[in-house]
């Protein structure tokens, strides 16, 4: 937490923010789309070995979390200390989530040969099995794969996933439940007609 | 994923007005005004110590019952700082100053009683029940300093729930002492003490469960 030295270098930022805790929403979402270039500007410099994907990530968690503690900010100190704790902390979280994920993952350099078995040989890597799961997923409803994607292959937790879609966290389970199950509907079919 | 412009979108067009949290030393004398009647309450049903008037004239008694006090007040302070963003870090460590010199002031009697009277001057025994006294009286004031805290942004649920506890047993601590007619130094120190270092410990390595982060509400 940075102490703040009461100088405001965005005074104006600081009155939109106030003027959104009143309720006006108009000055929320110019706040907001003033802030967001900063956040991604931010994001990227201290994440410099994430994705463009992963920036917009942490830079859409801090929008929630700005969205959820709003009533945290007090009007009369600078916005700026407030906005970039909120963010160290959410970049923290990134970060941890990131180690976390990267543990139940094995990084493999690509094989310079193969087996002569037929199977090890898939020319490129896209297996009948993957083109089958991609083809099965794809004819998913959106919000099944919406939940598939989010819950199992990016392995958000569910509060993570319901602030992204803006779905409930009921509605997210259900979702996933479904999608595994039709994903196991479709593929069980195929390989019987296989 | 959901676009950065439609999630800014959507999050506009859901924000309502909020009630702003009050400032930090407001909140700490709502807590009190919620943490000091129980105590009181507590003192009341349970009866003061007969001896508590005179007592009250010892410094050895008066110094670590005031240092407990502040404990609570400063611990208190840095709870609700602790989950205000940009708030300055040195609030955190506001309570290290009286917690030093309640800790100090039960080991300098302990020291002292060990000098006058050798090891026979260190009175031990059992007495168990300063745990569950303390976290009985000390539950009210942690209800209402976790529910407080809750309306902040845990960012360290841990500390945060840490220092909210400290804060409640610290004020049990004061109501404990003006109750239980106990006055072995070493005895303070590993029952009441340690009651409070318990109490501390055990809520604030719940504070990811007691303080989880919460769901943008209205998205």
């Amino acid at each position: 937490m940075p102490e703040t030295d009461g100088r405001d270098d965005h005074p104006e930022w600081s009155r939109l923010m106030a003027a959104a805790q009143d309720g006006d929403r108009a000055a929320y979402e110019r706040l907001l789309r003033e802030i967001t270039p900063l956040l991604r500007r931010v994001a990227a410099r201290r994440l410099d070995q994430a994705a463009a994907a992963d920036v917009e990530d942490v830079v859409q968690d801090v929008l929630l979390s700005v969205h959820t503690v709003r009533h945290t900010y007090e009007p009369r100190r600078p916005f700026l200390p407030w906005l970039m704790a909120i963010q160290r902390h959410r970049m923290a979280d990134w970060q941890r989530r990131s180690v976390r994920r990267g543990r139940h993952e094995l990084a493999v350099d690509s094989l310079e040969e193969t087996f002569s078995d037929r199977a090890a040989n898939t020319e490129g890597g896209d297996t009948d099995e993957r083109r089958e799961v991609r083809a099965a997923v794809a004819t998913l409803p959106p919000a099944q794969r919406q939940a598939l994607e989010l819950l199992k292959l990016r392995e958000l937790s569910l509060k993570e996933a319901a602030e992204r879609t803006g779905m409930s966290e009921t509605a997210l389970k259900v979702a996933t439940h479904r999608g595994m199950k039709g994903l196991r509907a479709l593929l069980g079919r195929n390989r019987e007609h296989g | 994923m959901v676009e950065t412009d439609t999630l800014i979108r959507r999050l506009a067009h859901e924000a309502a007005a909020v009630r702003r949290l009050p400032p930090p030393h407001r909140r700490v004398l709502g807590w009190l005004m919620v943490g000091l009647p129980v105590i009181a309450f507590f003192a009341a049903v349970m009866g003061a110590r007969p001896d508590l008037p005179v007592r009250l004239r010892e410094p050895a008694f008066l110094i670590p019952l005031l240092a407990a006090l502040a404990t609570a007040v400063c611990a208190a302070r840095a709870a609700f700082a602790s989950c205000v963003p940009g708030s300055a870090r040195w609030w955190l460590w506001l309570p290290a100053l009286p917690f030093a010199l309640w800790l100090g002031s039960l080991g300098r009697q302990c020291v002292q009683q060990w000098l006058t009277y050798g090891p026979d001057g260190i009175v031990f025994r059992p007495d168990p029940a300063c745990l569950p006294i303390i976290a009985m009286v000390g539950a009210v004031p942690a209800i209402a300093m976790i529910t407080m805290v809750r309306r902040g942004a845990p960012f360290t649920p841990r500390l945060t729930a840490f220092l909210g506890a400290l804060a409640a047993a610290a004020l049990a601590y004061v109501g404990l002492r003006l109750v239980h007619p106990q006055d072995a130094a070493f005895m303070v120190l590993v029952w009441q003490f340690g009651s409070v270092a318990v109490f501390a410990t055990v809520l604030g390595a719940a504070g990811r469960w007691l303080l989880a982060w919460r769901n943008a509400a209205a998205v």
